[in-house]
């Protein structure tokens, strides 16, 4: 009996270690907070990556297909069940996640006998301010990080994340625009893909662009826009490379 | 997969499960008095769908407000007009606000036309129970958009309280004024010049102002346009691109304009 919790720490850290490889290589996931709106970014198979989830919520991801269904289904049901029986205003990211998502996450991945969620998320909300943005970063084990704006990063490794997001931050300060902004996550996108660095030694803004060009040839960009100010109570838009001008 | 499992897409399936449903009907020994709406009415214009109401709810002989919105944007294709009682139209409207987003964001695709129109004839069903009572009675007018056309053709559907529904060829009106309403759009269609079904957007929204104005002259119930008081209509038009407001500015300078 005296080995059994020794036993259960060893399981959930196997379970860790068994997670980590199995999202080894999955393509990337980023989130930016814009003057007019946040912008989703993610490189798959169409309708994979990047999704909307509700009136002012959207949520883009990696990890096994199946699984981001599983999570994206449960907070869609969860934010309509919600508006419908309180008001679409009362839908709050916070609550989704801290009182939905998130113990369910970690109930799975703690639960040794039952199956992990493979999945590494972002979700953001609109504000009716950039300061009122939130981007959070849901992990499959349920731990979660709040932001008000800025930039987000989803990939499968927690160091080449934080660097992409704080070189990300960096690229992005004072830009506004949809066009550069989306040209900016996607060359964070291949560096983190082609395991470049993002300190010293980064590759030059035209090897980026190239490569990002070259890696996504016969690949999806989703992209998703969740406008700040819009006629409907439905932000959320899809938009191609071409759409923004790339 | 079990039986129970709710449909997938269907949010009054997902309520259910989780014991939310809409609303209950319950037999009732009297009926209170009733605030209702009227009139609202949809035709085709050169441009897509015209629908309109006027902004009067009314229980028995007293004007309950001159304020209400009874042609309500279902979705980014699709329009709702209510005549009837609005306690209970307000909630078919906000259930399929919310099921029709449900659908489109769940399954990752838009509900189609027919399902759309369906969805409304099941909630006038639902409540066969209110309706046979005499209270809580709903004629609804719903617009969407026909995708098996290309470019997308705006359609206007009909339903009578009991949840039949019928498509309208040129127009259609429900509520106290509709009679008004048919009879000129009827006269309109046959010898006027534009038919309706020729007007551009200006010409449309001042013949539905008009059409409002002389429907209240005739019913007490419908609260008609009143450019003195800045009263105007709730005017929304369904394009092949989706749905747009008339806002009561752009209402005020059409109505202005000369022939």
């Amino acid at each position: 009996m005296t080995e059994e919790p020794y036993r259960w720490l060893e399981a959930v850290a196997n379970r860790r270690e068994y997670v980590r490889d199995q999202l080894k290589g999955g393509s990337p996931a980023l989130a930016a907070s814009l003057s007019d709106g946040i912008l989703l970014l993610g490189v798959g198979g169409g309708q994979s990556k990047v999704f909307e989830l509700f009136d002012r919520h959207a949520l883009a991801g990696l990890g096994h297909p199946a699984d981001i269904e599983k999570i994206r289904q449960a907070a869609i049901d969860a934010a309509h069940t919600e508006a419908f029986t309180r008001a679409p205003e009362d839908v709050s990211l916070r609550r989704l996640v801290g009182f939905g998502l998130s113990p369910q996450l970690k109930t799975n991945f703690e639960q040794i006998f039952t199956a992990p969620f493979l999945v590494e998320l972002l979700l953001v909300e609109i504000g009716a301010e950039v300061e009122k943005d939130l981007l959070l970063r849901l992990h499959f084990d349920g731990a979660f990080q709040f932001q008000s704006g800025g930039v987000m990063v989803a990939a499968s490794l927690p160091e080449p994340e934080t660097a992409a997001k704080e070189w990300l931050a960096r690229a992005l300060a004072q830009k506004t625009g949809r066009r550069e902004a989306v040209d900016l996550l996607l060359q964070a996108w291949w560096c983190l893909t082609e395991n470049k660095p993002f300190g010293e030694g980064i590759p030059g803004e035209a090897d980026r662009q190239a490569g990002w060009r070259a890696a996504t040839q016969g690949r999806v960009v989703e992209i998703g826009w969740l406008a700040r100010k819009s006629p409907r109570p439905a932000r959320y838009e899809t938009l191609t490379l071409a759409q923004i001008g790339l | 997969m079990s039986s129970e499992a709710p449909m997938a897409g269907d949010f009054l399936s997902l309520l259910a499960g989780r014991k939310l449903p809409p609303w209950r009907a319950e037999p009732s020994a009297s009926a209170p008095v009733q605030t209702q709406a009227t009139t609202v009415f949809a035709f085709h214009f050169g441009e897509g769908v015209l629908m309109a109401g006027d902004r009067r709810a009314t229980a028995g002989n007293v004007i309950v407000t001159d304020r209400v919105d009874k042609v309500i944007e279902i979705d980014a294709t699709s329009l709702l007009a209510i005549a009837g009682v609005p306690a209970t139209a307000f909630e078919m409207a906000r259930v399929l606000q919310t099921s029709f987003e449900y659908y489109r964001r769940s399954q990752l695709q838009p509900l189609s036309l027919p399902a759309k129109v369906r969805a409304l004839a099941r909630l006038l069903r639902e409540n066969l129970p209110m309706t046979m009572q005499g209270i809580g009675v709903v004629a609804p007018l719903f617009a969407g958009l026909d995708h098996s056309f290309s470019p997308p053709k705006p359609q206007i559907y009909f339903y009578d309280p009991l949840g039949a529904q019928f498509q309208a060829v040129d127009y259609v009106a429900s509520g106290s004024g509709s009679g008004t309403i048919r009879s000129i759009l009827s006269f309109q269609e046959q010898y006027g010049n534009p038919r309706p079904s020729q007007m551009n957007l200006a010409q449309a929204v001042k013949f539905a102002l008009r059409l409002l104005m002389v429907a209240s002259e005739f019913d007490s119930a419908t609260g008609g346009v009143n450019p003195a008081t800045e009263t105007y209509a709730t005017i929304r038009v369904l394009r092949s691109t989706g749905v747009e407001a008339v806002t009561d500015e752009q209402q005020s300078k059409f109505l202005n304009l000369k022939p």
